[in-house]
């Protein structure tokens, strides 16, 4: 060790001690922090429901499917962005694309609703409903032939 | 099995880390252990994301989940046989034991800490064994992607359709945690990113403790390990199952390797934060133009050990995921002479510092304590310029990343600058550890025999 030295006196322990001391004291803060943060933000996102809410979509759907995907959230709300991830996220290895430019399009509603008349709006006809607010529709032949989107 | 696939890579780390760093040379023989072990894990994570990302990039999912497996084994194979061949002719001096006052103290304020913010951590995994929102919604989606069976679905974690979540970040950490799933058929438990998140904490503890040790002494080592889990804010990261901390890591570990002229080892642990986060890049840039300033001889060996993997990151960023957005498009330079955004960013950069606070502890306290008691050695200063200035551009080079993102200013300081932060804190600690005194072992203690022997005359001419 070539550098030079502190010596090694009970100032020099002094200081070291309190500063050891309170880097334990910050550990035990954080400690405590996260015993009450985690206590009131269980999966806040709920996505580890989504697993259940979306297990007979996934037995419906192949794999490799690349679904189109809308919601009765206005895209402007927090919510839609965490609805929409973790739908994406549970149903990997589909993708999902915002819109109706797929043929298969998921359906991903907070609230009951006239989902027929809601999908045909959009030019989608109800091929499921999964319950829970998880839909499947299908592009219209229609829709599809006038290249609505 | 999970932890067999993890275990597998961390030992192909260990041992390259083993055979090829020369770190056991170091002293004091634990900080040499830890080092070792800091960077073995690093650079099995590294080295066994890499492969299987490329593996997944080339082959079939099948294929490329049997020749990882293959691999993985044949290079603990080769790698531990010959550090057995070597270890037998291994004529190194054994170490001397120096004694320093408070040592065994300072080793349970830390192990004690330790199992304290592990226990913390235990909380958050308990909670939210999905992660936080970016751990979801960017890394674990894209590793269950790369993890996926059937053809083309690994080319899905990279696909323009995904621009709502970055398909253009690098991918070294979603495909480390998609290669544990792929090592136990596809289930995509929890266990791997929680894992992977703690081994890179551990591994970043590690390095700073024992880097530290070796360059200043076992009492400083021990006190920058201290400080580091004493930072709230930088530990609320470490379960989130983010990249943020696997970047630190990969970027402290290479500023202590090139501070303790391994520079080929620096490179390589640089080139792997590249492929772990767009920061990685700058920080790759940064390096080198640091290197370059304050030890031009070990350039040449740092960018060589950079290269492969950073060339990986180049090309997966612009040949592999070309036609995703990056957070820059749509930047324009005229923002860099907005006055309004510079202050907006520079301020917001100063508050968050001292918004680090947890009740009444602020992480800054015993940094100042320690300042204080063991004083700046000006001798060090080059040394220090070479952690602080790594620190301090790329500090300057995410404020200009602010300064022109087209994305709105405010939600983009307020969702990222906390994890900028986290990146960079090590590398302040180990510039701060590097510019102070270290701490001088129990003078009785010395080594008698360790002495060189005087002459007779010599003595008595005392």
């Amino acid at each position: 060790m070539a550098a030079p030295q502190a010596s090694n006196n009970l100032l020099t322990g002094g200081g070291i001690f309190l500063s050891a001391a309170l880097t334990m004291l910050g550990a035990f803060q954080y400690m405590d922090a996260e015993t009450t943060r985690q206590s009131e933000s269980r999966d806040v996102y709920k996505v580890g429901a989504q697993t259940a809410r979306f297990a007979e979509f996934q037995t419906a759907v192949p794999q490799n499917a690349i679904l189109g995907y809308i919601t009765d959230v206005d895209d402007a709300q927090p919510i839609a962005s965490a609805m929409l991830l973790s739908a994406q996220y549970t149903l990997v290895p589909r993708l999902l694309e915002r819109g109706v430019l797929q043929d298969l399009v998921l359906g991903n509603f907070t609230h009951p609703a006239d989902f027929v008349a809601f999908g045909q709006q959009r030019g989608l006809k109800l091929e499921r409903d999964f319950g829970n607010g998880v839909i499947l529709f299908k592009r219209d032949s229609a829709a599809k032939a006038s290249g609505q989107r | 099995m999970t932890l067999f696939s993890i275990a597998l890579s961390v030992l192909i780390g260990k041992l390259a880390v083993y055979r090829f760093g020369r770190l056991q040379s170091l002293q004091p023989v634990w900080a040499s252990w830890m080092l070792t072990g800091g960077a073995g894990i690093a650079t099995g994570i590294g080295l066994s994301g890499c492969l299987y990302f490329l593996l997944r990039f080339l082959l079939p999912a099948s294929a490329a989940s049997w020749l990882y497996l293959i691999l993985r084994l044949a290079m603990v194979a080769a790698l531990g046989y010959d550090c057995w061949r070597r270890s037998a002719v291994d004529t190194s001096v054994p170490a001397r034991s120096l004694r320093f006052r408070f040592i065994p103290w300072l080793a349970i304020a830390f192990f004690l800490s330790l199992i304290l913010v592990t226990y913390a951590m235990s909380i958050v995994w308990e909670a939210n064994p999905q992660g936080n929102w970016d751990a979801w919604s960017i890394w674990n989606l894209r590793a269950k992607f790369l993890a996926a069976q059937g053809e083309g679905m690994a080319a899905r974690a990279w696909s323009p359709i995904l621009s709502f979540t970055h398909p253009e970040y690098p991918l070294l950490l979603s495909s480390f945690v998609a290669a544990c799933w792929s090592d136990v058929g596809g289930t995509t438990s929890s266990a791997a990113p929680i894992a992977t998140g703690y081994l890179m904490f551990l591994a970043l503890l590690g390095m700073v403790t024992g880097g530290v040790a070796a360059l200043r002494g076992p009492f400083s080592g021990l006190l920058a390990g201290l400080l580091l889990m004493g930072i709230p804010a930088f530990l609320l990261e470490v379960p989130a199952q983010c990249a943020d901390v696997p970047l630190a890591c990969f970027m402290a570990g290479a500023v202590l390797m090139a501070l303790l002229e391994r520079p080929i080892l620096a490179g390589a642990l640089a080139g792997f934060a590249a492929f772990t986060k767009d920061e990685g890049l700058l920080f790759v840039a940064v390096a080198i133009v640091i290197v370059a300033a304050l030890r031009r001889n070990a350039l040449l060996q740092f960018c060589l050990g950079a290269l492969p993997v950073t060339a990986l990151a180049l090309v997966f960023k612009f040949v592999v995921a070309r036609g995703t957005n990056s957070l820059l498009s749509g930047a324009t330079g005229a923002k860099v002479l907005d006055p309004e955004r510079i202050q907006t960013v520079v301020s917001a950069m100063l508050k968050e510092v001292l918004h680090w606070n947890a009740g009444w502890y602020h992480p800054l306290l015993p940094v100042v304590i320690v300042a204080i008691t063991l004083r700046f050695d000006r001798r060090q200063t080059r040394d220090a310029m070479f952690g602080f200035s790594v620190a301090a551009l790329m500090l300057l080079g995410y404020a200009c990343v602010y300064v022109v993102t087209p994305n709105d200013l405010t939600w983009q300081l307020q969702t990222s600058l906390t994890r900028l932060f986290v990146q960079v804190c090590p590398l302040l600690l180990i510039g701060l550890f590097v510019a102070l005194k270290g701490i001088e072992p129990e003078p009785a203690a010395m080594p008698i025999a360790a002495e060189p022997k005087k002459s007779k005359k010599a003595r008595k001419g005392k």
